[in-house]
């Protein structure tokens, strides 16, 4: 029997060896390499790719385009499909008989996606369109798994510096360009007027007094506990949960803090910040003006419900709540007992916003973006015919793609339709032109009649003046932004952050205690630790509120 | 089929029932909310009626592959049922024919190596898939065809083989158990007359375990139709499991979607478990004892 | 030409298992191992595969159980939780084939489906569905449920405020429902093979369902029981899927619900990036170990003794 098994062993051995040596001994031939350069010219470059793509006799060219989000936000890929629309009507009146055909692929959870894009991008099968946060960039671009765009976006310069400059800063990484803003977003501290009248906290030019740092975190504390203490609200403030979410971190650059060094290429934990951070949560959550267990409150039957009933003074959310509390039935209608969505009239009624306070005297307001990114998969047009040859073809017809879905018109659909906040100038006008966007509301706009159909329910749900409005009044928010770093080892860190948070606002752990586990648990992993500067100590004799 | 209906005290059997009724109140009560949930515009949890508001627009956007109300996208739902349902019958198929193999073969046969090999099939469940993925995974790198046309295809066959894999040391055994209880007499006949053992095995053996075969295919069944971890590392078409699970979003998936889709994944399962029941009780008829 | 005749018989049985052991358990493993020592991340087997970092990966986990001050409470974590949910499942499983086999047909199969629903529902909803049931607030079916009783009146935080007992309750009973069902099929279907004339003799001389269940059921199951029992404890160290939502929502508290297969899901894959040379490394170890344990149980529970003679070779 022994004998057997080894009869089969060596058989098996054999077959590998056999195996693995016919992959390894197929000589790659190299072929010619047919490329264009270019020039600058849309149309031109664009009649260029699709000549060089005849005469080597492909007629169709075909691409995959992934993208994740909430369900508002589908012209993250509907936006390349119609960038292809573009580009095919370009070749059919230059009588190219070339077309390019989009596969669509959109799912909820862009974590999900991002471990499938790993997963399939090294045998092929990810999408040559990726459209995810940037803050997945320095973990793609480290692996070659997307491409590097900067010689492509130099000849379109012009184009491009109508991009607003601090997102084109977050497609990059270590210098090189790895594609193009698709949208943004800020997070005000909303304020319910109702809550804010009842407890006697006048509004006027607050938003004023926010942005010259006079209105500081102490100042909500305040106001927060008035709100309560008179019976206005249940709670003082409410807030986000999860680490995905980086919302909290707001409080670190509101105070100063950084959380990234740029020379060293390290994260930073800012101790100082980060105590103060971690001391206001606690604060608030010790005289019941945050619910200490906020971290597990559920989405759509506590955290909304509480905001839309007003049931809390502040909340930090972002700008796409302004949407979602009116196409998501999170509000019970206190006349019928029916819950549904709020009217945009409602929402306006009821909510101010502004920029995230100073953290205290001396400091800046802030708030926080986590721009999407349309990025290019590095193997993008491989199941297109003749790949060897016209790889460089189809990778700058990709770009050129990219940069047409990135369009004044089709950046501000996406826009006004998800209520993230458009990456350039001429989509911000686009949004404050009233007629522009009384003809997206009748649907009476350029693109084509698919992907119109398919927008055609959200565009129903969400166009409203009061909307548009919102996001033009909210857009200059973005000169106040920061980013979370662009560093692969930050999402380890941010999940270290919720967990203090969430320890502190239990009240299992002190302010101070909770900045020494975050420590202890950073130089507990020799990789994290190796990544992460600790600057600073806890500082004393400081007072809040 | 024999059975001990006569002799048994009706009362004791009562008892027994609401017994196991008692302790299957959670699961049933959380099972029935989903359920529910999937008819209603929003999740119920709390037992209270105010939540159940009835709608059927859960079910129409699911069937028509779509998991959001307003905007998302569609996908085709039919092809991603007909793609779990590939995997979960290859797997079912796979499982079955070898462990009906080899489960005759440790049953009938004595060999050296025949008590480690046993022992052996009972350790290897010590690293299930989720620890040995990384090694399948590099694996499958290094065995996929260069063709990328060949690719899909290439991942349907490994993702079946490789999570049958998984299923086959206890597969295994369970045959093993079920060639056990047939009596050797039966064959003894067959082999005198000269008929090899493979024959036997074929034409004997193998309709009397019947019902070991419908619970190794169920079991196979059940394996392949619930996989995440493989499916999603391998296979390049997405199935109900990876479709459910990449929309399920705390923050903004619309939950009683969820509840639906959730529904429509247990569904065929269900089906397959009450038809083969009947298959996986039926004991042998068998005159010769042991 | 006996020999030959018998051999080629054999191999005809066994070469397919002995094949796909060697395919994906034996080569994996081994691949495993050498991937352990590589510093192999986001599935980039072109650039890391020929890397050769030593024992980093091993120093790194040496070096986290070591110094994260959370370390500590999640063996304490993985040993109540491995040691309970055994029992659970094993008894579980066995009261329930056992009480079902008692019982007229349609019912038992009626009831022992329920009891695999956990096991059929794909993870995601399986955790949404107790997320609910568990939930720390008025929202939560439990909680609903005892406050309309009159039972308590305040909900009950389970997953975060009864510590620790809490979230290990949640845990357990999770991964206890889906090991549950794993052991009801097997054995309500090893029990569907014991001859019911034995137990209708029993009967007809009085013997009771308990000495029935005692003295000839269990008996004739004890290598299935035994099966499962092995299986149980070995899987139940390596699993982590059905725990990791319900964390990440925060129904159950990190500290108290993580166990170690988790941490290493966590600190490998958890965002970011995905570090296989880490988890190859912690699956290399947990390899080691579960080899040691289902080597330990199998000697302790004298498994041997149990495996007969085969039948009829001849």
């Amino acid at each position: 029997m022994r004998g057997y098994v080894a009869v089969l062993l060596v058989g098996i051995l054999v077959f590998g060896a056999i195996a693995s040596g016919c992959i390894s001994s197929e000589k790659p031939t190299t072929p010619e390499k047919v490329e264009v350069s270019l020039t600058g010219d849309f149309v031109k470059d664009v009649v260029n790719i699709g000549k060089a793509l005849e005469s080597n006799g492909v007629n169709e060219v075909k691409f995959t385009v992934w993208g994740a989000g909430d369900p508002n936000s589908v012209m993250r890929v509907y936006g390349i499909v119609e960038a292809a629309e573009r580009i095919n009507k370009v070749f059919n009146e230059n009588n190219i008989n070339v077309k390019i055909v989009v596969d669509t692929n959109y799912v909820a959870s862009f974590q999900q996606l991002f471990q499938d894009y790993l997963s399939k991008q090294p045998i092929g099968q990810a999408g040559d369109f990726f459209v995810n946060s940037y803050a997945f960039i320095p973990t793609l671009a480290k692996e070659g798994y997307i491409l590097d765009v900067t010689e492509y976006a130099k000849a379109y310069e012009k184009e491009l510096s109508d991009f607003y400059t601090p997102l084109m800063e977050a497609s990059k990484w270590k210098g090189k360009l790895y594609g193009l803003p698709q949208d943004t977003e800020a997070r005000p501290l909303y304020i319910r007027k109702d809550v804010a009248k009842c407890s006697g906290f006048d509004l006027t030019k607050l938003e004023e007094k926010v942005k010259n740092g006079e209105f500081t975190w102490s100042d909500v504390y305040a106001k927060a506990k008035a709100a309560k203490e008179k019976g206005c609200s249940e709670w003082g403030l409410i807030h986000r949960k999860g680490s995905a979410h980086p919302d909290l971190i707001q409080f670190i650059f509101a105070f100063g803090g950084t959380l990234y060094d740029e020379n060293e290429d390290k994260l930073v934990l800012d101790v100082p910040a980060v105590y103060k951070w971690l001391y206001v949560e606690w604060k608030f959550a010790r005289d019941g003006i945050l619910p200490e267990d906020i971290m597990s409150w559920d989405w759509a039957k506590q955290i909304h419900p509480a905001i839309v009933s007003g049931n809390t003074l502040f909340d930090i959310g972002g700008t796409w709540y302004w949407a979602e509390w009116q196409t998501k039935d999170y509000y019970v209608d206190p006349k019928t007992n029916e819950p549904r969505g709020l009217k945009p009239e409602e929402v306006d009624a009821w909510f101010y916003y502004t920029l995230f306070p100073a953290g205290e005297k001396g400091q800046k307001p802030v708030t926080l973006s986590q721009p999407f990114v349309w990025m290019i998969n590095s193997k993008a047009g491989a199941q297109n015919p003749k790949y060897d040859e016209l790889k460089d073809i189809y990778q700058k017809l990709a770009f050129l793609m990219i940069l047409k879905a990135s369009d004044a018109d089709i950046n501000a659909i996406h826009s006004v339709i998800s209520s993230h906040l458009p990456v350039r100038k001429a989509a911000e006008d686009l949004i404050k032109d009233e007629k522009w966007l009384n003809d997206l509301k009748n649907l009476n706009i350029d693109i084509s009649s698919g992907v119109k159909a398919e927008i055609a329910d959200i565009v129903k749900a969400t166009v409203h003046p009061i909307n548009a409005k919102f996001l033009a009044d909210v857009s200059y928010m973005l000169e106040y932004t920061h980013l979370a770093p662009s560093h692969p080892k930050y999402p380890a860190l941010a999940d270290l952050f919720k967990d203090a948070v969430d320890k502190v606002l239990r009240g299992e752990m002190k302010p101070e205690e909770a900045v020494q586990f975050l420590i202890d648990r950073i130089k507990a992993d020799p990789e994290l630790s190796a990544s992460v500067k600790i600057v600073g100590e806890v500082p004393k004799d400081w007072q809040f509120p | 089929m024999l059975t001990d209906v006569e002799v048994r005290s009706k009362k004791t059997e009562v008892a027994i029932t609401i017994a196991i009724l008692m302790a299957s109140i959670p699961l049933f009560l959380a099972f029935s909310l989903l359920v529910l949930s999937s008819f209603s515009k929003e999740m119920m949890t709390n037992l209270s009626l105010e939540s159940f508001r009835f709608t059927i627009e859960n079910w129409i956007n699911v069937l028509q592959g779509k998991l959001a109300f307003t905007g998302g996208i569609r996908q085709n739902i039919l092809k991603y049922t007909f793609n779990t349902a590939l995997v979960a019958l290859g797997v079912a198929g796979v499982v079955t024919l070898i462990s009906a193999l080899s489960g005759y073969a440790l049953s009938r046969m004595n060999f050296r190596g025949r008590k480690f090999l046993l022992m052996f099939l009972l350790m290897l469940h010590a690293f299930p898939g989720v620890a040995l993925i990384v090694g399948v995974y590099l694996l499958y790198r290094l065995s996929l065809p260069s063709s990328p046309s060949l690719v899909t295809t290439f991942s349907f066959m490994y993702v079946i083989v490789a999570r049958a894999a998984l299923e086959v040391p206890m597969a295994t055994w369970l045959m093993k158990g079920f060639f056990d209880s047939i009596p050797w007499e039966i064959e003894w006949s067959a082999i005198v007359d000269g008929a090899s053992r493979i024959r036997v095995w074929r034409k004997i053996l193998l309709p009397l375990i019947k019902p070991g075969i419908a619970a190794i295919l169920l079991f196979g069944f059940l394996a392949g139709w619930q996989d995440l971890i493989y499916v999603r590392t391998f296979l390049v078409e997405p199935t109900l499991a990876t479709y459910i699970e990449a929309n399920l979003e705390a923050e903004y998936s619309h939950m009683p979607l969820i509840a639906a889709a959730g529904t429509l994944y247990l569904l065929p399962t269900i089906i397959f478990f009450l038809t083969s029941q009947k298959l996986l009780l039926e004991t042998h008829s068998g005159g010769i004892k042991g | 030409m006996k020999k030959y005749s018998n051999l080629f018989q054999l191999s005809f049985f066994l070469t397919p298992a002995l094949v796909i052991i060697i395919v994906f358990y034996l080569l994996p493993l081994v691949l495993t191992v050498y991937m352990s020592f590589t510093p192999i991340r986001n599935w980039n087997t072109e650039r890391y595969l020929s890397q050769f970092i030593g024992s980093y990966n091993y120093y790194r986990i040496y070096h986290m159980v070591k110094y994260d001050p959370i370390f500590r409470q999640v063996m304490i974590n993985t040993i109540i939780f491995v040691l309970i949910t055994l029992i659970v499942n094993v008894f579980g499983g066995l009261l329930i084939s056992l009480a079902t086999y008692f019982i007229n047909e349609k019912s038992s199969s009626t009831l022992r489906l329920v009891w695999l629903l956990p096991r059929m529902s794909p993870i995601a909803v399986y955790s949404l569905v107790w997320y609910y049931f568990f939930h720390g607030s008025e929202i939560g079916t439990l909680n609903s449920l005892l406050l309309k009783l009159g039972i308590i009146d305040k909900p009950i935080v389970l997953g975060q405020g009864v510590i620790p007992w809490g979230p290990w309750s949640i845990i357990v009973f999770i991964n206890g429902l889906v090991g549950v069902s794993f052991g009801m099929i097997v054995f309500s279907s090893a029990l569907s093979h014991i001859p019911r004339e034995l137990v209708i003799a029993a009967r007809v001389d009085g013997a009771t369902n308990w000495s029935i269940s005692r003295k000839i059921l269990i008996p004739m199951i004890r290598w299935h029981i035994l099966y499962v029992f092995t299986w149980q404890l070995l899987s139940l160290i390596t699993s982590y899927a059905h725990t990791f939502l319900l964390i990440e929502w925060g129904l159950v508290n990190r500290d108290y619900g993580t166990t170690l297969s988790l941490y290493v899901f966590l600190t490998a894959f958890g965002r970011g990036e995905q570090d296989q040379g880490l988890a190859a490394a912690a699956a290399t170890i947990l390899a080691i170990i579960g080899t040691v344990l289902g080597f330990l149980t199998l000697k302790i529970l004298k498994f041997e003794r149990m495996i007969a003679k085969p039948r009829g070779d001849i």
